[in-house]
């Protein structure tokens, strides 16, 4: 039986607990000396090493450069993927022979981590903006595509039929029923798309890149400065949650707006 | 002159290898300007004529006419009011109103002058800016009925538009139909399973039989409407209160319950 | 994606699908054909022919290509991801049961779980690489990353899923221990579970070619490293297409594995 919530103390006291026993371990780990503290830092060394890197430079630039570089790409990726896959999306929900014709070809491409690209990524850009452009378009293309058709596709049949019924041509009907009706799927679609988006951004950066945080962890990993690459991990993990908490907000607020 | 008109309609359906009539030998016609009502028992297929009219569905023998046009497709010559009211939840009222008049290609001031005239007539004013989810059932209602008016269409079809409602809307929604109506008289088919709502709304009443749907009977409503002034009567419910009222509605009722206890073949 | 509209039940035939994707994949052949060979709109240093791909996976089938031929990148590739994954999955599914059904067990290990949640798999990559080096053991330890959170995250859904009355019939009838987890438990979020472990498959083996591609000796990322160092697009084209059918061949295993668990579902 799961019981009923917990008190607050309580709750309070077991999460302080066990943030507090992680930690400790950690920092117990540290300590043992069984390898270097370049090799295991404790905890506040790495916030340390962090605050070191918002100043200092390093691998060429300091961690807030790094960070607008691949937010940069990001960016360049994600609404890539949007304005290609919205507008596809669409027409595939509306008009049977785009579906027939795009969704083999999707569908055999899809499988493909956006990560195995990167070789031909490499060959095409080399290590300009393109490369790791092209790899977050690849992990953020497939659920903004997916979630616009399935949104689409599946339109109360009502609206449809109201459409057709107000003489509506093809373009108002995908412009003001198809487009506006699939908006709660596209914006859901949009935040898994924003997080496969910033997981290969990562994952790019790491092989053919020149900035941005994920090189910036290879060249601490070069220098066997985990400080270095745990800070990488966090600044990562803190900027991912806070694109995802704005998305969350922009799909809550069109909720409420549609009163869902 | 918009008339609908029947002739030997049917309706076949396949599902799973087996063959089902939902309509059979259907010949009616709705005169120009006339207001035709069908009931009858659910899966008679009134609900099918009005979407064959519409053009949402075909007949798959026999023809459907508008105009003496053969229907094909959908159009906003043929207004449909939808039992759901299918208005766009993401679209103002004034904006749900004003939609098919812009596929229509009809000026600006034209629509400003129209969409205000239904937005006046069908007790809107004050709600232009809001959503259909923060109106009532009713409310929402009036807006698609304005949205089919405002078309100046040649027919109007109206299936079980108040069947979403509860009583007292309904009977209010009734009441301003007729008032509508009678200022802007139209080709109505209207589908009801309701009998007080045919009789007190059309001036013919068609009784459909239960499926295979064929035509039981049509009642001349008009006549004694005329005859016994039911339009001088202030409110709906006098109108109810009428014994010719009374008896037309318990024959249909007879008709209707013919139905249920013969066997569906 | 099948074009079935909201209210059609049934599904549509297979044959006149299977025709369309074919006669798309042979539109496309041409179309690649067209491209590369018959008017070099797309130079072969950029994108491989078709005749050039057939050349290359002859070669690493037969004679081997970096350290190895193509069935012993895929075994070495699957077999790792395998091994990280059933390890992964099933600390994690216990772990997510565990935090579902105990609140106290939620919030003592919750602190941590969010903290190591928002960080992508890949980024343990460089981590990974510090702590064990270039081999399989910082392979794995990726894998396991990977792996572990979206076990976790889905069983405790599926737990807190669970219908009320479920748990309340479990008290009645006495249900306790062993059993609990056995008959209510584990049952009642099995759907999540699985959802849970598809998701950790997808994402081991993403990450596991990521891993290999940043430094292996074999495996299906090494492939795709030696060809990009090599400059072989033919290669890296197959490697990129052995990934994406390995994953797909996964997928549709798992697939089948939740429908033989569950029969009775329909599965999406």
């Amino acid at each position: 039986m799961i019981g009923p919530a917990l008190e607050r103390n309580e709750m309070l006291r077991l999460t302080v607990a066990g943030s507090v026993a992680f930690l400790a371990l950690w920092t117990l780990a540290a300590w043992a000396g069984l390898t270097s503290r370049q090799f295991l830092p404790t905890p506040w060394e790495v916030v340390a090493r962090m605050g070191e890197l918002i100043v200092q430079p390093f691998a060429g630039f300091t961690l807030g450069a790094h960070l607008l570089s691949s937010l940069q790409r990001f960016a360049m990726g994600f609404v890539l993927a949007v304005l290609v896959g919205i507008p596809l999306g669409l027409a595939m929900a509306y008009f049977r022979g785009v579906d027939r014709l795009v969704t083999p070809l999707f569908e055999a491409v899809r499988f493909v981590a956006p990560i195995a690209w990167v070789p031909f990524a490499a060959l095409w850009f080399g290590t300009g903006i393109g490369g790791p452009v092209l790899i977050i378009f690849m992990g953020a293309f497939p659920p903004v595509l997916i979630n616009t058709y399935r949104g689409a596709k599946f339109v109360d049949r009502k609206y449809i039929e109201a459409a057709r019924m107000l003489g509506a041509s093809a373009l108002r009907t995908i412009t003001q029923v198809l487009l506006p009706a699939a908006v709660p799927s596209i914006v859901a679609g949009l935040r898994i798309s924003a997080g496969l988006g910033w997981q290969s951004l990562v994952g790019a950066e790491l092989i053919v890149a020149s900035s941005g945080v994920g090189y910036m962890m290879v060249k601490g990993q070069a220098a066997v400065s985990t400080a270095t690459v745990m800070s990488g991990m966090i600044a990562i993990g803190l900027v991912g949650l806070l694109i995802d908490v704005a998305l969350r907000r922009v799909q809550r607020r069109i909720e409420r707006q549609r009163g869902l | 002159m918009a008339n609908i008109r029947f002739r030997q309609v049917g309706r076949v359906f396949r599902q799973g290898g087996q063959a089902f009539v939902a309509l059979d030998g259907v010949d009616l016609e709705v005169a120009d300007r006339e207001f035709v009502a069908i009931v009858g028992p659910s899966g008679c297929g009134k609900t099918t004529c009005l979407r064959m009219a519409a053009g949402l569905e075909h007949p798959t023998s026999g023809s459907v006419s508008v105009d003496d046009v053969p229907v094909k497709a959908p159009g906003p010559d043929r207004a449909v009011v939808f039992q759901q009211f299918a208005l766009f939840p993401w679209k103002s009222v004034w904006d749900n109103i004003e939609f098919g008049l812009l596929s229509l290609g009809v000026a600006a001031d034209e629509r400003r002058r129209r969409i205000e005239h239904y937005i006046g007539l069908m007790g809107l004013t004050g709600y232009e800016q809001a959503f259909p989810h923060q109106l009532s059932g009713g409310m929402q209602q009036r807006v698609a009925i304005a949205r089919a008016y405002v078309l100046d269409p040649k027919v109007l079809l109206m299936d079980e538009p108040f069947g979403a409602l509860d009583a007292q809307t309904r009977v209010v929604m009734q009441e301003e139909l007729v008032r509508l109506a009678r200022q802007h008289p139209r080709t109505v088919l209207f589908i009801t399973h309701a009998v007080e709502e045919a009789v007190y709304l059309a001036d013919r009443v068609v009784v459909m039989s239960r499926r295979p749907g064929r035509i039981r009977e049509v009642i001349d409503v008009r006549t004694i409407r005329r005859s016994e002034r039911w339009d001088d009567l202030p409110r709906i419910e006098d109108v109810m209160d009428q014994a010719s009222f009374v008896h037309l509605r318990t024959h249909i009722w007879k008709l209707l319950r013919e139905q249920q206890g013969s066997e569906a073949h | 994606m099948h074009a079935v509209h909201a209210a059609a039940p049934d599904r549509q035939p297979w044959l006149p699908r299977l025709g369309w994707t074919l006669g798309a994949a042979a539109a496309a052949r041409l179309l690649w054909q067209a491209l590369t060979v018959w008017t070099g709109w797309v130079s072969p240093a950029r994108f491989p022919t078709p005749a050039e791909v057939g050349v290359a996976l002859r070669q690493i089938a037969i004679d081997g290509y970096g350290n190895a031929r193509l069935h012993e990148h895929v075994l070495r590739s699957v077999l790792l991801v395998t091994m990280g994954f059933v390890v992964a999955s099933s600390v994690g599914v216990v772990l997510g049961l565990a935090m579902g059904s105990s609140r106290r067990i939620e919030a003592l290990v919750n602190p941590v779980f969010l903290v190591l949640r928002p960080i992508p798999p890949l980024a343990w990559i460089p981590l990974a690489i510090v702590w064990l080096g270039l081999g399989d053991a910082a392979k794995l330890m990726v894998i396991f990353v990977s792996a572990f959170v979206p076990s976790v995250i889905n069983s405790y859904t599926g737990v807190r899923q669970i219908d009320t009355p479920m748990f309340e019939a479990a008290a009645m009838l006495n249900v306790r221990g062993w059993r609990y987890w056995k008959e209510v438990l584990i049952p009642g979020a099995m759907p999540s579970i699985f959802t849970g472990l598809r998701l950790s498959l997808q994402a081991s083996w993403t990450t596991l070619v990521a891993a290999e591609l940043v430094g292996a000796v074999a495996g299906l990322g090494s492939i795709l490293n030696q060809g990009a160092q090599d400059i072989y697009p033919a290669m890296i084209l197959v490697g990129m297409a052995s990934v994406a059918l390995c994953g797909w061949l996964m997928t549709v295993g798992l697939g089948r594995l939740e429908r033989w668990v569950m029969p009775w579902r329909a599965v999406a």
